[in-house]
């Protein structure tokens, strides 16, 4: 391995802290949404670099799996963005608050 | 002859008050009426037709109630001469008072209830007299307390007689409790609640328990029958139309505390202690409340003090041991205080519903023949010699003294003196209401005929009782002691025997020469304290109402406010107050939010890392 897995575990976490971050400070639905598919990235990261380290393939077949999940995600995630967007006329995410109780 | 016919003694009257319960209202008036008088007279000719099976004691079971656990109890009848004797007076005269009331009611409301209940009151009644066992006494007993109070309170519209009603049904209900005390200890000692049985078996009893036993018997006899100190609910249950009232104190209700001790009189008899308190207890009563009736101003009241102090003169022969003088001066008293009673109804109406006797006078004017039939009840009730209550009373004074030991000597010197006190207030009745002037301001109504024709026979029989037990001093045979078959009257030396006639006559002019002369020319009488103590029978109501219910009202209160509000209010209302504070608090995390819940996640998840961690360290 090239890069030591330390390096990748930090870059990782990172990735994953901007991406939470993005998820939980952002009001825009959308980059919501960016932020989890940054985190989701995040963890595919390290689950390349284990299965570089370990030799061991799991973690890349992993990574495929998790590709097209996320595809499937983000094609239902823009749907639901678009339906809300019909529905308010914003994407604001402040603007959704029927679960309040 | 089908023994079994007994039970028609009872089902007629229940058949007549249910009858008119479920189908009065829907009856045109008469045939109401006539439904419940032919209830009690069927039920009368029945009586009179199975008079020859009382004189060997017929039983009849109709089938058992209740079995098991070692308990059973038949709806059975005992029908002996002491069932036979009060049968056929209860009978007789509750069918005069039906015939009656059918003439006082013509233009009440609601007869069919009136009717109802009052066929009730003969039925429960009857089924006290004529029941085997105690159980079914029991239901009888307290048949004749729910009966009571809805015919007490029957005009419930008026609060005042309606809580009349439910004083009535609550002080006889204290008294009812000790009867079922003593009849479970009973059922406990001897495993059988069978009257005839207990009273064979009552010397096997130890003797320890008996005074107990007695004095509980005792105190539900007292309850029903207004004994001290269970007296204070007859006065109040004037409240009621006159018909009940007769039927109460005449035939009904009173007599029950009185029969309940002479049906188990073998086993009362066995404890002296409880037959000195039943003796004392009668004695007292009896001359308490001849001493309110002295002050009374209503004529229905001071007739109702009367029967309280008559009844206290059964207990007190009950007392003494002499049942057949106890059950002689039931029925002739029965007689006569029916005839009074009913002639009260007739004279309020006279007076145009006047009940106070100062403002009544000179009605003898009005209708002669009511003055004279009423003038044999007060004679009766007095005592004036010959009549049926003179020879009873005697009877029963004479029965006391031949005791010969200082207590019942005093208890005969009490009697002695409520005799004059008697004759006193039974004379100031008959001269405020027949004599003088007319003092009223209303004027009268005319009277129904039966108001006044079903009077003549109870005269008759309240005249000429005292032939019934008639005894040997004056060539009778003392018919109704050999009858009930019980212990002669005790034989005194003719020559005290004619000392206390004696005695007893100047006994009745002492009590009437007064009352002619303060009442005979009626001017008012002056409202001294003494009189008004009287007036309100010693003022035991004021005396129960600081000492029991005042305490009772307090630990009620007590009870709301400390218990129901504080305690349990409190925990119940607490626990969801407290619940809605916090509920308030965590409803504040729930913003709707995706960031806010998001963030959650976040802090948990740093949290399960950081336990993590620290699990990897340690």
């Amino acid at each position: 391995m090239i890069v030591p897995f330390q390096h990748l575990l930090v870059l990782a976490s990172i990735l994953f802290f901007l991406g939470l971050m993005s998820v939980l400070v952002r009001r825009n639905l959308i980059m919501i949404l960016i932020g989890v598919e940054i985190m989701l990235n995040a963890a595919g990261l390290v689950l390349v670099g284990g299965s570089a380290l370990w030799h061991q393939l799991d973690g890349q077949v992993l990574v495929i799996f998790l590709m097209a999940l996320t595809s499937a995600e983000v094609s239902i995630s823009l749907a639901m963005v678009v339906y809300l967007n019909r529905r308010k006329q914003t994407v604001d995410v402040r603007a959704f608050d029927e679960l309040r109780g | 002859m089908d023994s079994r016919l007994l039970f028609l003694l009872i089902l007629l009257p229940l058949a007549g008050g249910v009858i008119n319960a479920c189908f009065g209202c829907r009856l045109p008036r008469p045939l109401v009426a006539l439904l419940a008088i032919g209830a009690i007279v069927g039920s009368f000719g029945v009586a009179l037709v199975c008079l020859p099976l009382a004189a060997e004691g017929t039983r009849v079971t109709l089938f058992t109630w209740l079995a098991g656990a070692g308990l059973k109890a038949d709806i059975g009848l005992l029908f002996d001469p002491l069932a036979a004797t009060m049968v056929l007076m209860v009978t007789g005269v509750a069918s005069l008072i039906h015939v009656y009331a059918a003439g006082y009611m013509e233009h009440e409301d609601d007869q069919a209830r009136f009717f109802a209940l009052l066929n009730l009151f003969v039925c429960a009644m009857l089924c006290i007299i004529l029941a085997d066992n105690l159980l079914l006494l029991f239901l009888g007993w307290e048949g004749v307390g729910v009966c009571s109070y809805g015919l007490i309170g029957f005009w419930y519209a008026k609060s005042e007689n309606a809580l009349a009603g439910r004083k009535a049904f609550i002080v006889t209900r204290i008294g009812d409790l000790f009867f079922t005390v003593a009849l479970l200890w009973l059922f406990s000692l001897l495993g059988t609640v069978n009257i005839a049985e207990i009273n064979l078996r009552a010397t096997e009893l130890n003797p320890a328990l008996l005074t107990p036993l007695v004095l509980l018997l005792l105190g539900g006899a007292c309850g029903k029958s207004a004994q001290l100190p269970l007296m204070t609910w007859l006065p109040d249950a004037m409240a009621g139309p006159t018909p009940v009232s007769a039927l109460i104190h005449a035939a009904t209700m009173v007599t029950a505390g009185v029969y309940l001790l002479c049906r188990l009189f073998p086993l009362v008899s066995l404890s002296p202690v409880g037959m000195a308190v039943i003796a004392s207890v009668g004695a007292l009563t009896a001359l308490y409340a001849a001493s309110c009736a002295v002050a009374q101003r209503e004529i229905k009241r001071v007739l109702a003090y009367s029967t309280m102090s008559q009844i206290g003169y059964m207990f007190l022969a009950v007392g003494v041991g002499s049942v057949a003088a106890a059950i002689d001066h039931l029925l002739v008293h029965a007689f006569f205080k029916a005839l009074l009673f009913m002639g009260a109804g007739a004279l309020i109406h006279l007076a145009g519903g006047e009940n106070d006797i100062f403002k009544m006078g000179g009605l003898k004017r009005k209708n002669p023949l009511l003055f004279w039939l009423f003038l044999v009840g007060i004679l009766c009730l007095a005592g004036a010699p010959l009549t049926g209550g003179f020879f009873s009373k005697d009877a029963i004074l004479l029965a006391a003294f031949s005791h010969g030991n200082g207590f019942s000597a005093c208890l005969w010197g009490i009697g002695v003196f409520t005799a004059g006190l008697t004759s006193f207030y039974s004379f100031r009745l008959l001269y405020l209401v027949f004599f003088g002037e007319y003092r009223g301001e209303k004027a009268g109504h005319k009277l129904s005929p039966l108001l006044v024709w079903t009077l003549p026979p109870l005269a008759l029989f309240g005249l000429f009782g005292g032939l019934l037990n008639l005894p040997h001093f004056y060539g009778g045979h003392e018919m109704l002691s050999h009858w009930l078959g019980s212990a002669a009257t005790a034989e005194v030396p003719p020559a005290t025997e004619v000392g206390l006639l004696v005695l007893m006559g100047l006994f009745f002019v002492a009590g009437w020469v007064p009352a002619h002369l303060f009442y005979r020319n009626f001017k008012g009488e002056a409202d001294t304290p003494w009189r008004r103590f009287l007036l309100q029978g010693w003022r035991f109501d004021a005396l129960y109402e600081l000492i029991i219910l005042r305490p009772y009202r307090f630990t009620a209160r007590f009870c709301f406010i400390a218990g129901d509000k504080g305690l349990i209010d409190g925990v119940v209302e607490g626990l969801g107050r407290t619940m809605l504070h916090w509920g308030g608090y965590f409803r504040q995390l729930a913003t709707g939010q995706v960031s806010f819940y998001l963030q959650g996640f976040a802090w948990g998840l740093l949290l399960m890392l950081g336990w993590l961690l620290l699990q990897a360290a340690v």
